[in-house]
């Protein structure tokens, strides 16, 4: 009895421990990562909007540059806050995609699809957020792989992006952009993501 | 000098620090930590990334399991390592979260997955639970720098002949034709069993013995 008795405290005590300690690193670093996060939207907005900001100013000139518009909708049958980040100047909006458009291979990828007034002309995509193998799915998040969307367009239906694998069979139409080497999959879940959310904020976006 | 090494070399501290390093590095002669070094070796700053923080789960699980050794319930024994282990990569993922928040999204899933390390483990029922704190941190430090040194040695040659770069730096000129392959998991077999071939080689390492 005593044996279990000891077990039993000595789980209870490593647990209490354990807690603790992912407790105050917690404490200590949420407010950080949360911060982190919000001026990396912030900064990958305006970035894509053409403004200048830095690090000490970046949430007043947010504040004073952009409008953010959420229309709630519904997405696969679930409840959806769409939100959209509006240039007061140039009409540029911005919108995010995430888990719930699509996954990548091992986990969410979650960034942004910024595009002219048009709605259609890619102007920059970002990664803030994937779990890609790195140096080969993880290519996804890189600038240089993300700067061969710019410029092109994407729409619905035959117009959706379009990632192509087989060299042959890419052309210089607006809408085709070349996949990652070595990172199928990505690329194939990279295009469903983008489509996906592209359709569905189109919609919304029309319809509000 | 040479006295001072030859009396170094009788002392416990030297040779846990030598076998961690190079008698029994954890990747070339103990064949662990073998998934994590194949997949992250393609680029020197994730291999320096991912050195740093298994090493520090290895050091803080190896000293804590040491420090409580002795009231650990053998039959709870593995769930300890396990709830140890896991706390510490938590901490270094949110503490990488927190002050490197890029590198910390380029590790990706990599950070997380410290916790089914082999070599974190292997210390700990090898190491930590037989000996006293002191040479637990010792054996930490030992086996996590020598898992980092073959991962930034392999990573240098991949990331070189994959991308023609070394820390993202371009270092073999504009006409450099990538080696592919190298990026890929076939790149990392044959690089990292050139390394456990080299090393096992000089130490004449005879795994029937």
């Amino acid at each position: 009895m005593n044996k279990y008795l000891r077990m039993i405290v000595f789980v209870f005590i490593l647990g209490t421990v354990s807690g603790g300690l992912l407790f105050g690193t917690g404490a200590l670093t949420n407010s950080l990562i949360e911060a982190n996060a919000t001026a990396l939207l912030k900064s990958e907005i305006l970035t894509a909007h053409g403004i200048e900001f830095n690090f000490t100013n970046i949430h007043d000139v947010f504040e004073t540059s952009t409008d953010t518009i959420t229309v709630d909708g519904e997405y696969d049958g679930e409840d959806y806050t769409y939100t959209f980040y509006e240039d007061k100047l140039s009409g540029t909006i911005t919108f995010g995609f995430g888990p719930t458009f699509g996954g990548g291979v091992w986990g969410p990828i979650i960034g942004l699809l910024s595009l002219e007034s048009d709605f259609s002309t890619i102007i920059r995509i970002s990664v803030l957020q994937q779990e890609e193998t790195p140096g080969l799915g993880g290519i996804v998040a890189t600038r240089a792989y993300l700067d061969t969307f710019e410029g092109k367009t994407i729409g619905l239906g035959d117009d959706a992006i379009s990632i192509i694998k087989d060299l042959d069979v890419l052309t210089a139409a607006s809408n085709e952009v070349r996949s990652i080497t070595g990172a199928t999959r990505t690329s194939n879940q990279f295009d469903i993501i983008l489509n996906n959310a592209y359709t569905a904020h189109r919609l919304v976006w029309e319809a509000r | 000098m040479k006295k001072f090494f030859a009396r170094l070399n009788y002392t416990k501290s030297f040779n846990v620090l030598k076998k961690g390093f190079w008698t029994e590095n954890q990747i070339a002669i103990a064949v662990l930590g073998i998934c994590s070094s194949l997949a992250i070796t393609n680029k020197v700053e994730n291999a320096i990334a991912m050195g740093l923080g298994v090493t520090f789960v290895v050091i803080a699980s190896s000293a804590l399991i040491a420090l409580i050794r002795n009231f650990i319930p053998s039959q709870v024994r593995m769930v300890t390592y396990m709830v140890i282990i896991s706390t510490f990569t938590i901490v270094v993922q949110m503490f990488l979260k927190a002050y490197f928040p890029a590198l910390a999204s380029q590790l990706g899933a990599y950070v997380g997955l410290i916790i089914t390390n082999c070599i974190v483990m292997g210390r700990a029922e090898a190491f930590a639970v037989k000996n006293p704190v002191k040479y637990a941190l010792v054996d930490g430090f030992a086996s996590g720098m020598g898992y980092m040194v073959v991962l930034i040695a392999a990573s240098t040659i991949r990331e070189v002949l994959a991308f023609g770069t070394f820390l993202n730096f371009p270092v073999m000129g504009e006409g450099w034709v990538p080696w592919t392959i190298m990026a890929l998991a076939p790149g990392g077999f044959f690089v990292i069993s050139l390394f456990v071939w080299f090393i096992r080689d000089r130490q004449q390492f005879d795994e029937s013995k």
